[in-house]
Order: structure tokens, then C-alpha cells, then sequence
């Protein structure tokens, strides 16, 4: 077992810390897109300024939310996994609710092609947490608009795809996105790349999610709906 | 879009005039937490601060929704909050209890602890997330609110119906549907049964729970070995599926392999160690093996996180206290007896017969031979004074330790009462032979075995000749009288409550009746719960119930709860 001794006392440091710096984050978000949501450029001359803080705080919570993911105990990955049956209605509502206010704030529009009714098995937290981190990245490079699309595939796969009509990911991105995303995952590669650590917990999370002899798997490529930036998960 | 389906959403739940309680440390998140409330509607927030604040608002206000954050600081934690206020009925069985925490637990894997919040929320919380998560616990309590009623009713096999009839049209429920259906069959004593509804699960999904439930039904047939690897391999696919390991500590013991046992429990704390149940058996395994390090530690962690749990008991006290025995700090022990004979007094009727007998296993293991046999005597007095006699382990643990500081009398007394109220349990008459065999009475041990066993048949056999001969009333009669002489006889209870059934079948309801055999089954039920023929009498007896559903029998909830 991966039990060392000092590990525990550690961990419960992290902890506590993740615990109060949440507590902040949560204050912090929640009342900048309430200043938001009454705001509008016109009345209020801070609103880009205001808009772009809105995004790094939810940029510091995503690294925040995935770095105690990934390590909650030092160097193991540690999460308690846990799947349940979920209808994707509810999963875009949340994921949706989460971006709205960003999503307003810099005039983007949101597609959704989904059938709210299906069911699925997976991670919420994480499937959620996963979506909205593709969605903020995709509102950094898309042009006006950002698509969510979720269908199953002919083999029977959920493929969730965040597409954006930006001009696509640059190839070092795409190189990052294939480092990242293998199977062997070069353990260290992603963290020489700023975009590295949400790819490598994305694809983590992806590979977390199996049935019978499947795994999930990520992959990043351009093109899609609009020949932008397409971020696709596959879930069996 | 989304602006449309909250709108929906909200319309369709009125979220505005319900009673709201927020429970957090920090104030930020309180107001903020308040905020969200509002923008839904609602009007009414409650707010606290810590455990023991929420507890007097709960106590005074019953709330529709309850938002709670897991670390509060010093006192009780958010689960002990959410425990209290369940056990001590404070919350409705409608009331939606939505768990906060930072991160993800350990806890929010779906195991099998007693008390589960309605759903784990990880900050931030937002609107969006609230909403959706409140909508969906307030449907699914719509689903299962007649299944829930059955089940605290005690009408197991209604509640199983109700499940399978939900299934339908409830596609996204269809797991939780199935789930509680194999815990009701289980529940019903129907083992084969709740196999089929597992499998039918693991058909979809490879889902652990269900691989947990068959293992545990095959750790019930004796089937140890195999019930072992079912439980290793579901730890090895998840490894914080906590309740495995408790099961696995189990099926350990009945391997008599408690060195596993204790290990597997070990682990298990290091994952979640907040657990008063876990910590002492952990405690209690770990004397067992002589490990007295471990069991010292595991027993003041039991009493450190009690301190602030509804789910406290004497048992680490007297743990504990048995620790000081073998440490040879006798004084220790006695100091610690003391102490838990003032804690639970109130709640613990036994309690001083329970601290006499470890203080007598203290003396004796110590080798304090002219102490432990003054403690006997004591213990005997005490046993004189009163008709009621402890459960059956303690009443094994009290005979052994009263023959081994040579009281006669007593322990024989108390063996007796064991078999008359076990008279069909082959293995405890095996096991009662052998305490006699170990204090040199084998011969005259089988003798009271066998004069016992008499007196359970002849009592029961008398009362079914009545009933099979058609006298209903004298068989009736007959069965209170026997079950005044025998009052913990599992056949003699069953056949009691059977009897009430038939009679009332041919002679039309009758509320005294009913309620003497809901008295009946329910005393039933605590001595060995999960049996078929409780399941069916109550069944039956609910079905008699001349009026139609609802009201009527919220009576019996009250009692069960």
C-alpha cells in the first residue's frame, strides 16, 4: 500500500488549506457574477475588466478543483471515483448554469445539441468540471460562438464535443493535447505547457470512466461544426 | 436555453416557500450560500454557524432544505449534525439534506452508512448546480416517498412492489429502484431473490455495489471463501468503497482468521477514520488478536469522535477499560468503569451489569483472583434482582467469566435461560455444551440442555395443537402465557404472531389484536432482523389494516421510529 507515514499529515494540510482557499474562491466568483449579472457595459465602465477577472477566478478554481483531484495524497492519484446513472439534460444544465455569466459577459453565444432525456454513467463532478474547463478555454479562443454537442456514437460511445469557430488550436497545443492524452502519458511533458494541466486531468478523467473492456479517451483536434478548435471526449 | 429550462424547472417546484437552514463556519460562504437561496426565491434562510448552532435550530424549526458544509470546525462535524437530527427525528422524511465540502470525500462513495445526505455538493456552489441538484433529490423523493413509507412501516414486500412498479416510467431512478429493491429483498429474507435484482444490475453496469451486495449474501449462506475474494475485488476496482472492507473484516472473523481482520479494518480507518462503529471494532478485533497498542488507540479515537456523535456507545469505555486490564492498570479500568456507568445511564439500562462483568474479566485477566471472584458474586446478586437478562452474547461472555471465577448457580441459571429461548439454534446449543465442557459440566450441561429444549417444545407444540384444532382464542391465550415465560423465543414469537393473524383472518380485524402482534413482530425484528417470516406476518397484517392507505397507519411509523 502507498500508506507512508508522513503522507497522512500532509494530505490533511492540503486539505484544510484546499478548504479555506475553496471557501475564498467561492466568495469570490459568487460575487463577481452577481456584479455581473446587474451590470452591463453601458453602466458600468469596469465591465470588460470585471468580465476578465470573472475568468481567471474560474480559471484558479479549475486548477484548484483538478489539482486536488489528481493529488489529494502527494504524487498518487487519489479520488474517490464514483459513477452514477445521469440524465445529460441535467449534466448541460449544470455546465450551462456554470458559463452563462461568462459566456454573457464577453457577448459569446452557447449551441447546445444534446437529448436531455438520455442517460449515462459517470462521474458528475468530474464530467462537469471537465466540461465547463473545455468551455472556458474555448471562450479564450473562439470568435463569437461555442458549440456543446453530445451524441452516442454507432459503437455505441458517448462523444461529448466543445467546439468553438476561433481559428483552432495552435500545433503546439494540439502536440501538448497528443502528449498528454496517451496512454503512457509522459508523466511529466504537460507541465512545461500552461494549457498541460487541464488536458492531462481531462484525459485522467476520461481514462477513470470504463466498461466492461473499454476506456474513456480525449483527443484534440481542429475542424468540427465550425473549423475551429474541437475538444472531444469519448465515454464508454 | 438554459434561462427556459430553469424558469421550467423552478415552476415546476415552488422553491420560494420553503424553510431554508444553512450551516457553514464562514460567513462569506453563508451570505453567499443565502444569495443563491434568494435568486430561487426563497425567503426563508435560516443561517449557522457551527454543529451545535444548527442543532438548536433544528430542534426548534423543521426545514424543507437543509445546506451543510462537512467541516465545521470544532464540535460536531456536518454527518454528525445530519445523524442527530435523523435519529432524533428532527428532520422530515420529505426534508432534502444536501452535504458541501471542498473536495470530494471519501464518505460520498456510495456505500452502505446508515445516514446519507440526499446529495454531496463541492464548492463553489452555484445557482446552476444548487438547482439542478435540489430539482432531481426532490424528484426522486417524489419516486420513493410510498416505497419509504413501506419501509419504515416495516412492509417490505409492499415497498418491493412499489419498486417494481416505479421502474417503468422512471428510466433515470431505474438503478436507485433496483438498488433499494435488492436491500428490501435482502431485508425480507429473500436472498435468492436480491441476487437476481443485482445481477440484473451488473447486466448494465459494472456497478460495486451490486458485486458488494451478492458477496454479502454469500458471506450470509457461508460461503466465506469466495465471499472474501468478491469483497478483495471489488477494493481492488475502487479502492474508497469503504463498506467492502468492513465486510471484509467480517468475513475475516468468520474465517476465524483475525489477524486479516484486524489489518483490513486498519486500513480502513487510515481511509475514513471519522467512524464510531468502525474505531471499535477496530478496537474490539485488535483485542482479540492482543494487540493492545492498536486496540488503545482505536478505542480513544471511538471515544474522541463520539464525544460530538449520536452514534456514542459504552463500548470503547469498556474496551478501554479492558486495555488498562492487560496494561495491569486496574485503577485505570476502574476510573474508566465509573465514568461510562455515569454517561449512560440514562440510556443504557444494562450498563452496570455491562461494566460489572468487564471489571470481573480486568480482575481475572489481571490474575487478581480474590477480586474477580468478589465481582462474580456481585454479579450474581445483580442477575436476582431483576427478571430480564442481556442479549445473548453477553449472556455467553457473563456465564464463562462467572464458571471461571467459580460462581455455580448463576451461569447455569443464565445458560438455561439461552437455550429456552433458542431452543432450534443448533450452533448455540453447541456452543453453550461447550462452556459447560470447560467448566467440567459436560454431563450435567447436557442434562439442562435437554430439559430446556423440552420446555421450549412442549410450550410450542401446545399452542399450535390449539390453533391446528381450531381454537383460535385458547391458542391465543396460550401464546401470551408462553411468550411471558419465554420472551426472546424466536419460534414461539413468530408462531405467537401467526396465531394473532389467523385469528383475526377468521374473526374479522381487531385493533388490540393487530397491535399485539406489530408488538410481537417488531420485538422479533430486534433480536434477529432480516427474516422471511417477519416479512410475510407483516405483510399480512398490514393488508388486514381495514382502512385504505395513508393516514391510518402513521401510528406504527411513529412506533418504528
Amino acid at each position: 500500500m502507498d500508506d507512508t507515514p508522513e503522507a497522512p499529515e500532509l494530505s490533511l494540510f492540503l486539505a484544510s488549506t484546499a478548504h479555506d482557499m475553496k471557501n475564498s474562491i467561492s466568495v469570490l466568483s459568487g460575487t463577481l457574477e452577481r456584479l455581473l449579472v446587474d451590470a452591463s457595459p453601458q453602466t458600468e465602465s469596469a465591465y470588460p475588466q470585471m468580465a476578465h477577472m470573472l475568468y481567471q477566478t474560474k480559471r484558479l478554481n479549475d486548477n484548484l478543483m483538478q489539482l486536488l483531484a489528481l493529488y489529494k495524497q502527494v504524487g498518487t492519484p487519489a479520488y474517490p471515483f464514483d459513477v452514477q446513472p445521469l440524465e445529460l439534460g441535467q449534466l448541460v444544465d449544470q455546465v450551462v448554469a456554470l458559463e452563462r455569466v461568462l459566456l454573457k459577459s464577453r457577448g459569446l453565444k452557447l449551441e447546445l445539441d444534446y437529448d436531455p432525456d438520455l442517460v449515462w454513467h459517470v462521474d458528475e463532478d468530474l464530467i462537469v468540471g471537465v466540461l465547463s474547463h473545455a468551455i472556458n478555454n474555448a471562450i479564450h479562443y473562439t470568435c463569437d460562438t461555442v458549440r456543446l454537442a453530445i451524441r452516442v456514437t454507432d459503437d455505441n460511445w458517448l462523444e461529448l464535443r466543445v467546439e468553438d469557430n476561433g481559428p483552432g488550436y495552435p500545433p503546439s497545443l494540439l502536440k501538448a493535447g497528443a502528449i498528454a492524452t496517451r496512454d503512457t502519458a509522459g508523466g511529466m511533458n504537460f507541465l512545461t505547457n500552461s494549457a498541460g494541466l487541464g488536458l492531462y486531468f481531462s484525459s485522467e478523467v476520461a481514462r477513470m470512466h470504463r466498461h466492461r473492456e473499454r476506456r474513456g479517451l480525449l483527443r484534440l483536434e481542429n475542424g468540427g461544426h465550425f473549423g475551429g478548435g474541437c475538444f472531444i471526449l469519448n465515454l464508454p | 436555453m438554459n434561462a427556459l429550462a430553469s424558469v421550467k424547472a423552478v415552476n415546476e417546484i415552488d422553491w420560494a416557500d420553503k424553510n431554508y437552514l444553512v450551516v457553514d463556519d464562514f460567513v462569506g460562504v453563508r451570505q453567499l450560500l443565502r444569495e443563491a437561496l434568494r435568486s430561487l426565491g426563497a425567503k426563508n434562510i435560516d443561517q449557522a454557524s457551527s454543529g451545535g448552532e444548527a442543532m438548536g435550530l433544528l430542534t426548534r424549526i423543521r426545514y424543507d432544505v437543509v445546506l451543510c458544509d462537512y467541516n465545521l470546525g470544532d464540535g460536531k462535524n456536518g454527518q454528525q449534525v445530519l445523524e442527530e437530527a435523523r435519529v432524533r427525528n428532527l428532520v422530515n422524511p420529505s426534508t432534502v439534506w444536501l452535504m458541501v465540502s471542498a473536495e470530494k470525500s471519501v464518505e460520498s462513495v456510495m456505500g452502505a452508512a446508515e445516514h446519507q445526505p440526499d446529495a454531496y455538493l463541492i464548492k463553489p456552489i452555484t445557482e446552476g448546480v444548487l438547482l439542478t441538484r435540489l430539482n432531481r433529490v426532490w424528484h426522486k423523493k417524489q419516486i420513493f416517498r410510498l416505497i419509504d413509507q413501506a419501509y419504515a412501516e416495516k412492509d417490505y414486500l409492499r415497498a418491493a412492489r412499489l419498486c417494481d412498479a416505479a421502474i417503468e416510467g422512471h428510466k433515470a431512478h431505474e438503478l436507485d429502484l433496483l438498488r433499494m429493491k435488492a436491500r428490501l429483498m435482502e431485508k425480507s429474507g429473500e436472498p435468492v431473490k436480491a441476487r437476481e435484482v443485482y445481477e440484473r444490475v451488473l447486466e448494465q453496469r459494472e456497478y460495486q455495489w451490486a458485486r458488494a451486495g451478492i458477496a454479502k449474501i454469500r458471506m450470509a449462506n457461508g460461503e466465506f471463501e469466495q465471499a472474501r475474494q468478491a469483497f478483495q475485488s471489488v477494493i481492488a476496482e475502487n479502492r474508497y468503497y469503504i463498506d467492502a472492507y468492513d465486510q471484509l473484516a467480517l468475513t475475516y472473523q468468520n474465517l476465524g482468521k483475525l489477524d486479516e481482520a484486524c489489518a483490513i479494518l486498519e486500513r480502513a480507518a487510515k481511509l475514513s477514520p471519522n467512524s464510531v462503529p468502525r474505531q471499535r471494532n477496530l478496537g474490539n478485533v485488535a483485542l482479540k488478536v492482543g494487540n493492545v497498542q492498536l486496540a488503545e488507540q482505536a478505542f480513544r479515537k471511538c471515544m474522541l469522535i463520539g464525544e460530538y456523535s449520536i452514534m456514542k456507545t459504552p463500548d470503547a469505555y469498556l474496551g478501554l477499560a479492558r486495555v488498562c486490564g492487560q496494561k495491569n492498570d486496574a485503577k485505570e479500568a476502574l476510573r474508566l468503569l465509573l465514568q461510562v456507568q455515569r454517561e449512560f445511564a440514562a440510556d443504557y439500562p444494562d450498563i452496570a451489569l455491562r461494566s460489572k462483568i468487564t471489571e470481573g474479566l480486568v480482575y481475572h485477566e489481571s490474575g487478581d483472583y480474590r477480586r474477580a471472584r468478589k465481582a462474580g458474586d456481585e454479579l450474581e446478586a445483580l442477575l436476582d434482582a431483576t427478571e430480564s437478562r442481556p442479549d445473548i452474547p453477553t449472556c455467553l461472555e457473563l456465564a464463562t467469566l462467572l464458571f471461571a471465577v467459580g460462581v455455580k448457580d448463576a451461569p447455569v441459571e443464565l445458560l438455561c435461560y439461552v437455550i429456552r429461548n433458542n431452543h432450534d439454534n443448533p450452533l448455540l446449543l453447541d456452543e453453550v455444551q461447550k462452556i459447560f465442557d470447560k467448566a467440567r459440566l459436560g454431563d450435567e450441561g447436557l442434562e439442562f440442555i435437554r430439559a430446556s429444549k423440552k420446555e421450549a417444545t412442549d410450550l410450542m407444540n401446545q399452542g399450535v395443537l390449539l390453533w391446528k384444532t381450531g381454537k383460535l382464542k385458547d391458542a391465543v391465550e396460550w401464546m401470551r402465557e408462553a411468550r411471558k415465560k419465554l420472551p426472546n423465543n424466536q419460534r414461539i414469537l413468530f408462531n405467537a404472531a401467526q396465531i394473532l393473524v389467523s385469528h383475526m383472518h377468521q374473526h374479522g380485524y381487531d385493533a388490540a389484536l393487530s397491535g399485539e402482534a406489530y408488538e410481537v413482530l417488531h420485538h422479533v425484528d430486534r433480536l434477529l432482523p432480516g427474516q422471511q417470516r417477519f416479512a410475510q406476518l407483516m405483510e399480512q397484517l398490514a393488508q388486514l389494516q381495514p382502512v385504505p392507505e395513508g393516514e391510518p397507519t402513521s401510528g406504527t411509523i411513529a412506533e418504528v421510529a
